[in-house]
């Protein structure tokens, strides 16, 4: 699986559909900061994006497989 | 001695639910502890993990005569008709002193449904898509000529309709209320709190296993009156509503604040309002949803409040036989605490094994959390809270006497900010400038817009305004203006001190309705979490909250295009009640390709730029936009130092209930709402020297409010110029109405000197220039569909 190409979708995904702009979203920024700010709410939009996409489950997965868009795709590589 | 003009009494109930289609049906379950939540049958389970629901059976709630009515307001008239037979009543006759209070989360869900999967894409299916079509069609069937509006608090909204009622009639604008609330189970919503995991995959157990919530449908209506009129007339008197409070969050879109704090402090409110103390409160209908946010942060406030001071409280949550009926709940659970409080029974919290009844002990501490059985028990006075999406808290109380409780109420009140997001431009200083200028709107230049300039300069991050919908973006942004044109700083010190009204005509329709269309192409699992908190009406109050720090009152109205100074009425009678210092007080609507389309089904959309009072058209030009007026005491604007736009002196709303899509044959009821505005400001239609009108262009309309200023003013109409902002702007509904006030405020401050947009009315219509320096004191009016209006007198200070 091309993890870049995990990173571009997960990146595409947040712009399209979590309404973060483009420019302040790096693969290694954090998510849940201040910055960029994500909560609950998000995580169950990343939890079935990444089921429906990729067939991997990250339910009740610790919170330090969601800190960046780096991480999930380490996840999804993982564990697909 | 509080007079019976201002005691508030509870006359008539009616509710149908998952355990009843009468009060006492729903009462003697809830009593013997039945549950009435099984499999949903309703929506399409396809792929859900949780399929429980509570679901009115109602074998004749369909009739011939209510075909094409929608499921929500169906449940609606028939509660309302169980409470005025109860209450003994037939009919108000067009009475102006006969209101109607609705609240509702989700209004036409079920038409929005068969929109879009049934494909009845129809002109009556979309009039029955709002909230505000609920009260509308209650008030016509029962002859309210009245306030009639609709609360939009999601799931406060229940009990938010009844503490508004009291409030209408303490202030000598009603005499008898029907209040309540209603919600019809629908793909939206369920679909919605399934993407939240926030539905437990089992009947749900409040305060026990707190995994998730069931949803529920239903509604409740309930009669309230003064002492007076229900004396004068020999009603029965079930109970006193004794006081409410209400306040926000500034937390989260859905979750409650994990300290309880918003939570308690509308608790404390109600309380003071009612003049009585924790050791007063006999039984708690808690709002109990049985999710583990919620129980938690309830378990909290309840024990912070009650635990030292009160050895024997009840608390229960009915929830758990009904279901969460959204915004029919707070109507419904107020029933229910009535009932118990005049039954002398609590009814229980079901679903308890005896496992779970042991656990309970060590979270329940003093606390009676009426495990499975009622409880016989002498009680004296009873609360219900609700607790929202949104942030919103509400608490009312119930009891034998309302005990005369001194509050200090502003005497004056007045506009010291304003914020305006149009379509051509944002901020107040753009509009003056577009005023002066005279700028027209054009075919391709009818939506408002917000840039990142805009955020920037309010102070607003990505973090936040990314979750927003179009809707939240123009409120937030007007919001914010408004407290900064007013040099308003929220702290930790004033920040329940001021509130939120916001006003609008369409709301969420347009979101619920694109979320719809998600639901319908993937199947109900796979709604978006992240779309859902836009769905209801009151996310963009919630939002303003949020962003703002604003903890105060916080209601979201809708009763058609008039909401936008509905909400400024509103807010200005919080003040003068001494229930905040301030208020932002709010018209938005957002205009998007499926707002747009659906205009157009009900024929009202106009494909070219409309002029007011020149027509033939049977449309207007639809634009959008959210404009929030700062208004505040004279106490509070004097301690600050704050400028002065303009006095707010009175606001009258009447109703003549004619069909959704029309205003015609309703005008008496505008005459009466500005007599009701000038009476109100002690002034007469002679002192007024200027009107902001509603116009639009559409005949009808124009033609309903020309007449009606005709038999108001008489001859002297000729020297009373009428003045659009519509035609500069188009008809952008609540936030028309909203900028109309604004308009308004720019005048009498001396920022608007000239004024090209305006008309003189003699034998004809003509357009005329207006020197503003010399109006002193202006009307400013606003209809709503269905025949609703509300005027509103502005005073130069």
């Amino acid at each position: 699986m091309d993890e870049l190409k995990i990173k571009q979708g997960l990146k595409d995904f947040f712009c399209n559909n979590l309404g973060i702009e483009a420019d302040q979203l790096e693969y290694d920024t954090p998510l849940f900061s201040d910055g960029i700010g994500l909560d609950s709410i998000d995580s169950l939009e990343i939890i079935s994006y990444v089921d429906g996409e990729y067939g991997v489950s990250m339910t009740g997965v610790g919170k330090d497989h969601f800190y960046n868009i780096d991480a999930i795709a380490a996840y999804i590589v993982a564990n697909s | 001695m509080i007079n019976d003009e201002k005691r508030c009494v509870i006359t008539g109930l009616g509710m149908l639910c998952a355990i009843g289609n009468s009060v006492d049906e729903c009462w003697k379950n809830a009593v013997e502890g039945k549950s009435g939540i099984e499999h949903t049958t309703a929506v399409d389970t396809k792929d859900c993990y949780a399929d429980y629901a509570g679901e009115v059976k109602c074998p004749d709630l369909d009739t011939p005569e209510n075909a094409g009515v929608d499921r929500v307001t169906k449940l609606c008239i028939r509660a309302t008709e169980e409470a005025m037979r109860d209450a003994g009543l037939k009919g108000f006759n067009g009475d102006g002193k006969a209101a109607v209070i609705m609240g509702s989360c989700v209004g036409g869900a079920v038409s929005i449904d068969s929109y879009y999967k049934d494909g009845k894409k129809d002109k009556n299916t979309v009039l029955q898509m709002p909230i505000s079509s609920i009260a509308s069609q209650v008030a016509r069937k029962v002859g309210a000529g009245g306030v009639v509006t609709n609360v939009a608090n999601a799931c406060a909204a229940g009990t938010i309709s009844i503490a508004y009622a009291v409030d209408i009639i303490r202030a000598g604008k009603a005499d008898v209320v029907i209040a309540g609330g209603s919600d019809a189970f629908s793909s939206v919503p369920y679909a919605g709190f399934i993407s939240l995991h926030a539905l437990s995959d089992k009947p749900c157990s409040p305060f026990n296993h707190s995994v998730g919530l069931n949803l529920g449908e239903g509604s409740a209506a309930l009669v309230v009156e003064s002492m007076a009129h229900a004396k004068a007339r020999g009603a029965h008197i079930y109970c006193e509503v004794l006081g409410s409070g209400i306040t926000s969050d500034a937390h989260h879109i859905t979750a409650p604040r994990p300290d309880g704090e918003g939570q308690m402090k509308a608790i404390s409110r109600a309380m003071a309002a009612a003049g009585i103390s924790e050791s007063d409160i006999n039984y708690v209908n808690a709002h109990g949803t049985g999710t583990a946010k919620n129980d938690q942060a309830e378990f909290l406030s309840l024990h912070t409040i009650f635990d030292d001071k009160n050895p024997d409280l009840s608390v229960s949550s009915t929830k758990s036989m009904t279901g969460h009926c959204l915004g029919a709940a707070g109507a419904i659970e107020a029933v229910f605490a009535v009932k118990a409080l005049t039954e002398n029974i609590v009814p229980p919290t079901v679903g308890y094994t005896p496992e779970d009844i042991e656990a309970l002990k060590e979270k329940a501490g003093k606390i009676d959390f009426t495990p499975n059985a009622a409880r016989k028990k002498q009680l004296s006075a009873v609360m219900s809270n609700s607790f929202a999406f949104g942030g919103n808290n509400a608490s009312i109380i119930f009891g034998e006497k309302t005990k005369e409780v001194k509050k200090v109420g502003a005497k004056d009140v007045h506009i010291t900010g304003i914020g305006a997001v149009t379509p051509l431009g944002n901020g107040v200083d753009k509009y003056v400038e577009v005023a002066k200028a005279d700028g027209r709107v054009t075919a391709d230049t009818l939506r408002s817009a917000i840039s990142t300039a805009d955020y920037d300069a309010l102070g607003l991050k990505m973090a936040f305004y990314r979750k927003l919908d179009r809707f939240s973006q123009l409120q937030s942004v007007s919001g914010m203006q408004a407290l900064a044109d007013g040099g308003y700083t929220v702290t930790d010190d004033n920040a329940f001190d001021i509130g939120i009204i916001v006003g609008t005509s369409t709301g969420a329709v347009d979101p619920a309705c694109d979320f719809e269309v998600m639901l319908a192409e993937r199947g109900n699992a796979f709604g978006s979490a992240f779309k859902f908190p836009n769905t209801v009406y009151n996310a963009a109050g919630g939002y303003l909250s949020i962003c703002s720090g604003v903890k105060g009152y916080n209601v979201t109205v809708t009763n058609g295009v008039q909401s936008g100074i509905f909400a400024l009425g509103y807010a200005v009678e919080v003040i003068r009640n001494g229930d905040a210092a301030a208020m932002l007080a709010c018209g938005t609507d957002a205009s998007s390709d499926v707002m747009d389309e659906l205009v157009e089904k009900v024929e009202l959309k106009a494909d070219k730029i409309v002029k007011p009072y020149k027509g033939k058209d049977k449309k207007f030009t639809l634009s959008d936009g959210s404009v929030t007026l700062l208004v505040e005491s004279g106490n509070s604007a004097k301690t600050r130092g704050a400028k002065k736009y303009c006095k707010v002196s009175g606001f009258g709303s009447a109703t003549h209930g004619v069909s959704l899509d029309t205003i015609d044959g309703s005008g008496e009821a505008l005459d009466r709402a500005i007599s009701i505005a000038l009476k109100d400001a002690g002034l007469t239609a002679n002192d007024i020297d200027g009107i902001i009108g509603f116009g639009n262009g559409h005949v009808e309309i124009d033609k309903t409010e020309i007449e009606s200023y005709k038999r108001v003013f008489g001859a002297r109409l000729e020297a009373v110029p009428v003045i659009s902002v519509k035609e500069r702007l188009g008809e952008g509904r609540a936030a028309s109405a909203a900028l109309s006030a604004a308009h308004g405020a720019l005048i009498l401050s001396g920022k608007i000197e000239t004024e090209k947009s305006a008309y003189k009315i003699g034998k004809k219509t003509e357009k005329t220039e207006v020197k503003c320096g010399a109006l002193t004191k202006l009307l400013v009016t606003s209809y709503g569909l269905g025949g609703g209006y509300s005027a509103v007198v502005l005073e130069k200070e």
